[in-house]
């Protein structure tokens, strides 16, 4: 660059062509928009359900932001500009309700899911009752249980066991259930408790039980409209709860709400 | 739960103190080096111990990982020879900061040794000081504001450490959640009261070193 064309561009300019660069990356989409807020577990499934969504409603474009439900719950509780929350449990949904952020009528069981403990492929038996007899150093990968709704389900079904506080000593926690899933998948752990659903497309990794009996947990997805959100929201809602959208979860392991 | 909100606050100040430990014999000697010696890797070197305070910490989380997890080449020696593993440990929290205090320690306290007119030593050396004598009763002391500095940095920085803690220890209650882990686990479940005591805590410590580090003279900060 010359030296006069140094002169000439004053600072002013350089701000102002920055703010133009900034503005641009926020640019706005000119159809209907839906901002989703979801589930880490909904990582797979939400890209197929959200471009049938878009199909079913042309010139509609959906996007989403995933995190562990109960990190999306608080983002949501200070404002954050979302139309439509599906959650991996009904806790957390049924809380922005009580604070009034969501529309309680709204509110739809969309799929249900299964609770599983996974380990390596080839690696020793073991199962929810037996955790506390894997070699001395082995751990066991669980979500979060205080905003990972998967870790919730593992303390209370853990707890029925008998099993939680003795397990303490081996639990690593995970941010959301998709780092618990990384956890086992990289050998730091020797068993992650995450949904069956974790499993598809996943090689390296195989279910060594399954949830099971009276005190076994019953994982549901659970969608909801925003209150001041876009009205498109509960239609997203509905489009989860029909057979077109159930058929989508379906193919990606969720059960039937 | 009294003791359970304590811990976090214990934890964080076992492990700068650990980290502290680790990096203040290893950076003032280093410091020491890279202000007096001349040697063909000098450069290098010095790039080398820049490179933290300058990487993103999730990057410094990523390469602790792939050097000392399972897999990793020293962390899958450990674990084979010794099983020890460090990823999810109060030991991990402890490298992480080691490795993010070290560059701010050397940093700060090189410049001080640099200040120490090198006439000072050379009298020394003639007076009959061997060289580690003449480190310790010259250098050093004469360059006590830097190193003192240097160290309550270091200390900061050590237990300020957020993204690659929480990638190669984890944030796990009771065992690895450090205060500025506990931070942002309190503040995404709605405690803000929680937050805030270990906000004020951090906070205070931050202004107290930054008390310390400033008076300890412009010279060990401005070069």
């Amino acid at each position: 660059m010359s030296s006069r064309a140094l002169a000439v561009m004053s600072p002013c300019r350089t701000v102002v062509a920055l703010l133009a660069c900034a503005s641009t990356m926020a640019c706005e989409h000119k159809g209907p928009e839906v901002s989703i807020a979801a589930a880490t577990s909904l990582r797979a499934v939400m890209p197929e359900l959200m471009h049938a969504y878009d199909l079913a409603h042309p010139g509609s474009h959906s996007s989403a932001t995933y995190g562990a439900s109960g990190e999306l719950r608080q983002q949501i509780e200070a404002g954050a500009p979302v139309d439509v929350v599906v959650f991996a449990g009904e806790r957390p949904v049924d809380e922005l309700i009580k604070e009034g952020r969501v529309d309680a009528a709204s509110r739809r069981i969309v799929a249900t899911n299964e609770l599983v403990l996974v380990g390596t492929k080839g690696g020793p038996p073991v199962t929810f009752e037996t955790l506390l007899t894997l070699p001395d150093g082995d751990r066991v990968a669980v979500g979060d249980p205080r905003t990972v709704p998967a870790g919730e389900y593992a303390r209370d079904y853990l707890s029925t066991l008998g099993e939680w506080d003795a397990l303490q000593p081996r639990v690593v926690t995970g941010a959301n259930v998709g780092a618990v899933l990384v956890y086992a998948r990289r050998g730091e752990v020797a068993a992650a408790i995450v949904y069956a659903t974790e499993l598809r497309g996943v090689t390296d990794l195989v279910v060594k039980d399954t949830a099971h009996g009276d005190h076994a947990p019953h994982p549901k997805v659970v969608a909801a409209a925003v209150h001041g959100g876009r009205t498109e929201g509960a239609e997203f809602v509905r489009f989860l709860s029909s057979s077109a959208g159930g058929k989508i979860l379906a193919s990606f392991g969720f059960g039937a709400p | 739960m009294m003791g359970d909100a304590v811990f976090p606050v214990l934890l964080s100040l076992r492990v700068a103190v650990l980290a502290l430990a680790i990096v203040a014999p290893a950076g003032v000697a280093l410091a020491l080096t890279q202000a007096r010696a001349r040697y063909r890797l000098r450069r290098l070197v010095d790039v080398l111990i820049l490179l933290p305070l300058v990487l993103p910490p999730s990057v410094i989380g990523f390469f602790l990982i792939l050097v000392f997890g399972r897999r990793g080449a020293i962390g899958g020696l450990l674990d084979s020879v010794l099983g020890v593993r460090l990823v999810f440990t109060p030991a991990a929290a402890v490298i992480a900061s080691a490795v993010v205090a070290f560059p701010i320690l050397v940093k700060t306290v090189q410049p001080a040794i640099e200040a120490v007119p090198v006439e000072l030593e050379l009298v020394a050396r003639t007076l009959g000081l061997s060289s580690i004598a003449v480190l310790l009763r010259v250098t050093l002391p004469a360059a006590w504001r830097g190193v003192l500095a240097g160290l309550v940095l270091g200390f900061a920085r050590a237990i300020g450490e957020f993204g690659a803690t929480l990638m190669f220890a984890g944030n796990i209650p009771g065992r690895t959640n450090t205060m500025p882990l506990e931070i942002f686990t309190a503040y995404q479940t709605g405690d803000d009261s929680r937050a805030a005591l270990y906000v004020a805590i951090l906070t205070g410590l931050s202004v107290g070193v930054v008390l310390v580090a400033n008076s300890s003279g412009p010279r060990a900060m401005s070069r």
